[in-house]
């Protein structure tokens, strides 16, 4: 992904292009409310909806504990979270077969091997 | 009211109106032309013209057990009754018979006169809920009341008898009240039984008797003796009547005409000979259908509870017939036969009300269907793309198949239009019964014509000029959107050749890592792309040419269709990058090509669009970068493990299922030049060691072999053998030493049937010489298998030693012989 600029003028004419060159292979998607996915990317259209195909789940949940004080579950990505004492660092993880991703949710798409 | 200002300026009239009801509301000048007014008077009236005080309310609630239910048959009397009534028309039915009965009244002797008068002055409530409509049908009865009263007479006797007040208000005329009133049953039973001690005259009565008061009883009597075998519509007929006399509230609900018509049975002397005809004019025609399905089951109990009440009006109605002159009888008896039917008929017709009917639902299949026409296309255009949108997946999936359907456009829009058009004539049949839908229905087929024709229409004028209009007005509908974003979309077989161009020359450039990977898969997706072209083109391939065929336009498509194609092919072609040069410092890009595992699988797709020639380079060009190939590279099982990793193995898999599976397909129709050929280019440039110790490289040399060995025995060329026998040799010299360590992993693992494969390939080609090589080069495999196989249950070492003897028996020896 860092080496759009370099081939912009040339394989890619259109950013969705670059999600074109990732059909059929892993990708990494980033979503709203603090999803993850990565999976294979069967088809995505220019909504960015995504199928998905092998798919791992990642959930970031917020949870307060009894003191009232925020919980927060969290994957190992984020790790700024660390820093925060209250917190716990938990992943919820969900594997899905086939999945169908509506685009309006997607924040980033990437291919596995730059991330 | 307040539309006339009556109301604040003329307070008195009202006063008037009120005190004399019936008069002063019959000079009424705009009662007959206005109904709707007139109903509003009439109502302001009614209640003030002591009618509603007359009326005697508390009974009221009994109504329904005297009548039986009879809500009932007034919610469904009510129902055919819409608004388009033609009062007209049904008053002027009666016409005649009122002047008829006019005469014969006139020649009646006064005495009996008498009565009617008397009981109409006694029913001044009945007349301004009639006015209206009466001067409607007759304006001149206004002036002349006194002589309209006999006409008027009959109508209110004849309402009366259904009720006790026929009983009571001749004998008591002084007391309307008494006659609006409705008897109890006691009071019932007293009044019948007062009047069986009377000598019942009736059968003695002259025909054109008026009723008389002390008649009324014995009729009744006798209704009620003839009480069991009376016929169930004739009790039915009865209660409508019973509802609509006793309760005068129901006046409104009751189209008036109905009271004109049935003047007619009362004016007629009764005679008790018997109910022989229980639906006549009495009975408004309308509530007989409705009756004969509700009646008998609701009413019957009301009757039994007030018998007289319910016969009474019915009885009379007989003699009436019974006195009439046989050709009246006959006009009656027809007419009545007549309403019946047309009774019947809106019964049936009414039956489902609210419901959908199946043209109801005919009706909406069509527009679902109209839509479905409209929106795939016109089916006869052929392999439209509207078509082709609507089910792709299904129609690339049957062409990959070799599925019989040659037209895409076919199968769903025609689906819709058969639908259509069988239903249409399956509806002829019905069109005898429901007229209705005949019309509806050949209308709703032009309509799907002009629909399909206009959707045929529509896509080639995207955009409107009006005259004189500074703008365009652009069409969009749901398959085409009116684009608001329009972005020049660069064709992708134009801009591929710059865009290669560049690739080249960083391909040059890159590094030892390899072809550029953003490249590959732009390479792969632009195959891809050109595939999905080529089918899309071969759906729109023309019908063949016959030989004699000599159709200039067919000739031109098939030309048009070959050129096109043979575009298609060079592009595909130039995309899968086979004939960029070999031997270069990095990877050649259509073996990157094939590393992805979508390259892969594109590779069955492309030899089903590609030459036989090319087919060969493309089998040539994996051959000799064999060892390059990613699933050989990383098909050596690393040292120390005993299989792949997961994702190599998927490679392998894949690679073995997608491309040499079909390239095994190819090569099956190859000949011995090329396939010694094949072999010599292995072992001239390529690690002939690596590649027979994986798995893929493994099968391309089993593949090699075993065509070479099938070729061999079909008989061939004397030159070529002797050239593959060379070959062989040098092949076999060169893979002996490897021969010991081509086995994957140890003996537990199992996963060497290839490996037997491979070796039996081997063993059938070779010389006894050679053969006695290859059993010492693999002895302790063969021998560790067998002995390892012994320690396995029977299923798994049975497996093991089939696949030990797959070689054995190639060589001429079996594993039996060593156990």
């Amino acid at each position: 992904m860092a080496d759009v600029d370099d081939t912009a003028s040339g394989p890619v004419s259109e950013p969705l292009d670059l999600v074109r060159l990732c059909l059929d292979e892993v990708v990494f998607v980033k979503l709203r409310g603090d999803r993850e996915l990565k999976g294979r990317l069967h088809a995505y259209d220019s909504h960015c909806n995504l199928v998905l195909g092998d798919v791992q789940e990642t959930v970031y949940v917020v949870e307060e504990d009894d003191d009232g004080e925020e919980t927060v579950k969290v994957g190992s990505m984020s790790l700024w979270l660390y820093s925060c004492v209250n917190w716990q660092l938990q992943t919820i993880n969900k594997k899905s077969e086939m999945l169908f991703v509506r685009g309006d949710s997607v924040v980033l798409i990437s291919p596995q091997g730059s991330l | 009211m307040s539309f006339f200002g009556f109301d604040s300026s003329l307070p008195r009239e009202r006063g008037h109106d009120t005190r004399a009801p019936g008069f002063s509301q019959a000079a009424d000048p705009f009662a007959g032309p206005r109904p709707d007014d007139d109903d509003d008077a009439l109502d302001f009236e009614d209640t003030y013209d002591g009618l509603g005080d007359q009326l005697d309310e508390t009974d009221d609630a009994f109504n329904d057990d005297t009548f039986g239910g009879e809500s009932l048959p007034t919610a469904v009397a009510k129902k055919p009754v819409g608004k388009d009534f033609d009062f007209f028309g049904q008053t002027a039915k009666v016409s005649d018979a009122i002047t008829e009965e006019q005469l014969r009244f006139s020649r009646q002797p006064p005495s009996s006169r008498i009565a009617p008068q008397s009981s109409n002055v006694n029913q001044p409530g009945m007349k301004p809920a009639r006015t209206g409509y009466e001067r409607y049908k007759e304006p001149t009865v206004v002036r002349d009341m006194q002589v309209d009263a006999s006409l008027w007479g009959p109508a209110v006797m004849k309402s009366q008898p259904a009720s006790t007040p026929a009983v009571d208000a001749p004998i008591t005329p002084g007391l309307p009240s008494g006659g609006r009133k409705m008897m109890s049953l006691e009071e019932v039973e007293a009044a019948m039984r007062a009047q069986a001690k009377k000598p019942s005259p009736a059968p003695a009565n002259s025909p054109y008797q008026p009723p008389q008061p002390h008649e009324q009883p014995s009729q009744q009597h006798q209704n009620f003796s003839h009480q069991g075998h009376q016929p169930v519509p004739f009790q039915n007929s009865g209660s409508p009547r019973d509802g609509h006399q006793s309760n005068l509230g129901q006046q409104p609900q009751q189209p008036l005409h109905i009271l004109q018509r049935s003047q007619a049975p009362p004016i007629q002397p009764a005679t008790p000979t018997g109910p022989s005809q229980p639906t006549q004019l009495q009975n408004p025609g309308r509530y007989v259908g409705e009756q004969h399905r509700t009646a008998p089951a609701v009413q019957r109990p009301g009757h039994q509870s007030r018998p007289s009440n319910s016969r009474a009006p019915i009885i009379t109605h007989p003699h009436q017939l019974a006195n009439l002159s046989e050709e009246e009888r006959n006009a009656f008896l027809l007419e009545d036969a007549k309403r019946a039917k047309r009774n019947h008929k809106i019964f049936v017709l009414s039956k489902d009300n609210g419901l959908m009917t199946p043209q109801d639902k005919n009706f909406i299949t069509r527009i679902q269907l109209q839509q479905l026409v409209t929106a795939t296309g016109n089916p006869n255009e052929h392999g439209s793309d509207p078509a082709l949108s609507e089910d792709f997946y299904y129609q690339v999936h049957n062409q990959i198949r070799g599925g019989p359907r040659q037209h895409p456009g076919q199968p769903l829009s025609n689906f819709a239009q058969t639908y259509l058009f069988q239903t249409g004539g399956r509806h002829g049949g019905m069109r005898r019964q429901h007229r209705g839908g005949d019309n509806h229905m050949q209308r709703m087929e032009q309509q799907v014509a002009r629909a399909v024709e206009a959707a045929k229409n529509k896509p080639k004028n995207k955009q409107l000029v009006i005259e004189g209009s500074l703008g365009k007005i652009s069409f969009s509908n749901a398959k085409t959107p009116k684009p608001l974003l329009n972005i020049k979309r660069t064709d992708s077989g134009a801009d591929v050749r710059p865009s290669s161009a560049a690739h080249n020359r960083k391909s040059q450039l890159a590094s030892i890592h390899g072809y550029d990977r953003k490249t590959v898969l732009l390479d792969i997706e632009n195959v891809y792309n050109t595939l999905m072209k080529m089918e899309d083109h071969e759906r729109h391939q023309p019908p063949p040419v016959a030989a004699d065929d000599i159709n200039p336009e067919l000739h031109g498509l098939n030309q048009d269709w070959k050129i096109r194609q043979d575009q298609l092919n060079a592009e595909l072609w130039h995309h899968l990058k086979v004939h960029e040069p070999i031997g270069g410092p990095n990877i050649h890009p259509f073996i990157a090509f094939l590393s992805f595992s979508k390259g892969k699988k594109a590779i069955p797709r492309v030899f089903r669009h590609i030459t036989g020639e090319q087919k060969t380079t493309i089998l040539t060009m994996i051959v000799v970068h064999l060892d390059q190939l990613d699933v050989v590279r990383e098909g050596l099982i690393p040292q120390g493990d005993i299989q792949l990793n997961a994702s190599t193995r998927e490679k392998v898999e894949l690679f073995s299922l997608a491309v040499m599976h079909t390239l095994f397909g190819y090569l099956n129709d190859a000949d011995l030049a090329i396939v010694a050929g094949l072999l010599g280019l292995i072992l001239s440039r390529t690690n002939t060691e690596l590649i027979s110790r994986t798995r893929i490289g493994v099968s391309m040399l089993t593949m090699l072999l075993s065509r070479a060995e099938l070729i061999k025995q079909s008989g061939g060329n004397e030159q070529e053998w002797d050239n593959w026998v060379g070959m062989y040799n040098t092949f076999f010299d060169t893979l002996e030493p490897t021969l010991a360590h081509i086995f994957p992993g140890t003996v537990n693992t199992g996963e060497d049937v290839y490996v037997w494969q491979f070796l039996a390939a081997i063993g059938i080609g070779a010389s006894p010489e050679q053969q006695q090589r290859l059993v010492m080069a693999v002895k302790d495999r063969v021998m560790d298998t067998v002995s390892h196989a012994k320690t396995l249950p029977a299923a798994m070492s049975s497996q093991r030693l089939a696949n030990v003897n797959l070689f054995m028996r190639s060589i001429g020896l079996d594993v039996e012989l060593l156990a």
